[in-house]
């Protein structure tokens, strides 16, 4: 209990930090919200009138001060550059993104759980070895790479889903369904490896443990092995790839989003950065730090949960 | 049994070396190879299929595919190594710093370290290339600041592994200072530890800068990029699909190549 307040405490403290960094880092950036609306053709006078408006000639001190207790009360800002809240803009680009990780996940994580299970108990099959190398390759292409070349076969040669959706973002989730598949299944093919190849390694560790080998001794059926001794030990770090994995599904979309123009968080982020929009961006920034943070700290506790060891040595 | 062994084409080192040695002669001899110009367009062959005049076909330009294939991965490579350097630079430095002075620095630095792990390194990369120009230069520096972190926590551990070793313990014995032993017996040696990471942090910012020129933001029009090629490319993919294939077995190719050599050490 005591270590893991002592983590929660850290991961506070590393976002405070990392937020305030992020906020000095992005009002260095040349240009804010109001060069982004007027543009290079913006008179001094009108941009000067707008930052008026806006407050944006305060001191930057000041406008940290503002910008936290605004975000204290749950007020993430307002875009001038699109004339809305922030809240507004994200909230549906959130759930869409939420939507096709929540598919990705699915796809994904069951399915590497049960082969890493069976390519660790039979690693010197041939089919082993095949979804080996494909694992692979998987890993390493970008998602550009793989996005393109399921779009290529599984819209354009093999017509079984739409390649480029058309959605606005706030679609229903009906509307939303259709356009899920191919970007969630290239985020599934993405992140299937790492778990799957984590789980493998894992079964073969706990294969070679005493305990297994004593239960085997034991004369403990296959089923059960796998079932009660097998799978429970062989879980903890496959939590921690799971758990990175779905903060990557929530805040690593850019390209596959990109490649579908699909109106998720990602989009936004590269629509919000071509067009400046500050105050967009950091937000997206903050979202994206806040999931990381919160899916490690998840991880820990449930691994904390899974492994009786831990469990013991907190006290 | 041989079917077997030659589906295991990534442990197999000849294949491996071969990629390798094609993909350094290209990259290397490209400019010598008397190709078509890579940014003379035709406009009277747009879209073309292979044929004599142009090995691989035109793209939506009739720019000839081939040659800017055989182009496509100089500006990565001239990045990836560049951007290596810079992050091997800082991240042996800062590593094998904290590991030598230990105590508080060690806690400050690893402090650090563990900050910019957690930093989302697409979107700052996105962020600087908007701001500052797709400046060649500005992106290495860039990609080489991001990527120093995860070489600093290796080196930090490559260097407590050599701390503990004989001749490192002669060095302090006989007196020399941490920068003497820094320079003189820790840095010199730290490399052969590190050689896997670092080959492998060179891949994943070479798929970085890719990743980049795909959404717009890397190398720019009309220089010739494996990553921008296919951006490029998309929408006539049905009409040629070579136009994307070619660029993907290039960048997919060299990438699980320098991979799969590393994997074996």
């Amino acid at each position: 209990m005591k270590s893991l307040v002592r983590q929660i405490l850290f991961s506070l403290t590393t976002f405070v930090a990392l937020a305030i960094i992020s906020f000095l880092g992005i009002d260095a950036l040349p240009g804010d919200g109001c060069t982004a609306l007027l543009g290079r053709f913006g008179s001094d006078a009108n941009i000067e009138a707008c930052r008026q408006k806006n407050n944006l000639n305060d001191p930057v001190v000041v406008r940290l001060r503002d910008w936290s207790s605004d975000l204290l009360r749950g007020d993430l800002g307002y875009s001038i550059k699109r004339d809305e809240e922030v809240a507004r803009i994200i909230a549906p680009r959130i759930r869409n993104t939420a939507v096709m990780g929540f598919v990705a996940a699915l796809m994904a994580f069951p399915s590497a759980i049960i082969v890493g299970l069976l390519l660790g108990r039979y690693p010197h099959t041939f089919i082993s070895k095949v979804v080996n190398q494909f694992s692979v390759i998987a890993m390493t292409l970008p998602e550009f790479v793989t996005a393109t070349v399921l779009w290529l076969v599984l819209s354009l040669w093999i017509p079984v889903f739409p390649g480029v959706s058309v959605m606005p973002s706030n679609a229903s989730l009906l509307q939303l369904l259709p356009n899920v598949w191919l970007p969630a299944l290239t985020l599934a093919v993405v992140i299937f490896a790492h778990s799957m190849r984590t789980m493998r390694t894992s079964v073969a560790n706990v294969l070679n443990m005493p305990f297994v080998q004593s239960a085997r001794l034991r004369g403990t059926s296959e089923r059960a092995m796998i079932m009660r001794h097998i799978v429970p030990a062989a879980l903890p770090p496959v939590v921690n790839v799971v758990a990175l994995d779905g903060a990557w599904l929530l805040t690593g979309t850019f390209v596959t989003e990109a490649v579908f123009n699909y109106q998720g968080v990602g989009r936004l982020a590269v629509d919000a950065i071509s067009d400046r929009d500050t105050a967009l961006i950091l937000p997206i920034i903050l979202f994206g730090l806040a999931v990381y943070l919160a899916s490690s700290l998840l991880a820990d506790s449930l691994v904390r949960v899974l492994d009786p060891r831990l469990r013991s040595s907190d006290r | 049994m041989k079917a077997l062994q030659s589906l295991n084409f990534l442990k197999d080192r000849v294949l491996i070396l071969v990629v390798l040695g094609f993909h350094s002669l290209v990259a290397l001899l490209a400019p010598y190879l008397q190709l078509p110009a890579t940014d003379s367009q035709d406009s009277a062959a747009l879209l073309q299929g292979p044929s004599r005049s142009h090995w691989l076909g035109t793209d939506f330009l009739g720019r000839d595919v081939f040659s800017r294939l055989l182009h496509g991965g100089r500006p990565s490579l001239v990045i990836a190594f560049s951007a290596t350097a810079i992050a091997c630079a800082i991240g042996v430095f800062i590593g094998s710093l904290a590991a030598l002075a230990g105590g508080w620095i060690d806690d400050a630095l690893s402090r650090v370290v563990d900050l910019m792990l957690a930093l989302p390194t697409l979107i700052l990369l996105l962020l600087i290339a908007s701001f500052f120009g797709q400046d060649p230069l500005v992106l290495s520096v860039a990609l080489g600041l991001m990527y120093a972190a995860p070489i600093a926590r290796v080196a930090r551990s490559a260097t407590q592994t050599l701390l503990a070793r004989d001749f490192v313990r002669v060095a302090r014995l006989q007196g020399g200072s941490r920068i003497s032993i820094l320079f003189g017996e820790v840095l010199p040696n730290v490399w052969r530890l590190m050689f896997t990471e670092v080959a492998m942090q060179f891949t994943w910012i070479l798929l970085a800068f890719s990743s980049l020129s795909f959404l717009g933001l890397g190398a720019s029009p009309p220089t010739p990029e494996w990553g921008l090629m296919v951006a490029e490319s998309r929408s006539y993919m049905t009409l040629n699909p070579l136009l994307v294939l070619a660029p993907i077995v290039m960048l997919a190719s060299l990438v699980l190549a320098i991979q799969a050599l590393v994997d074996h050490e």
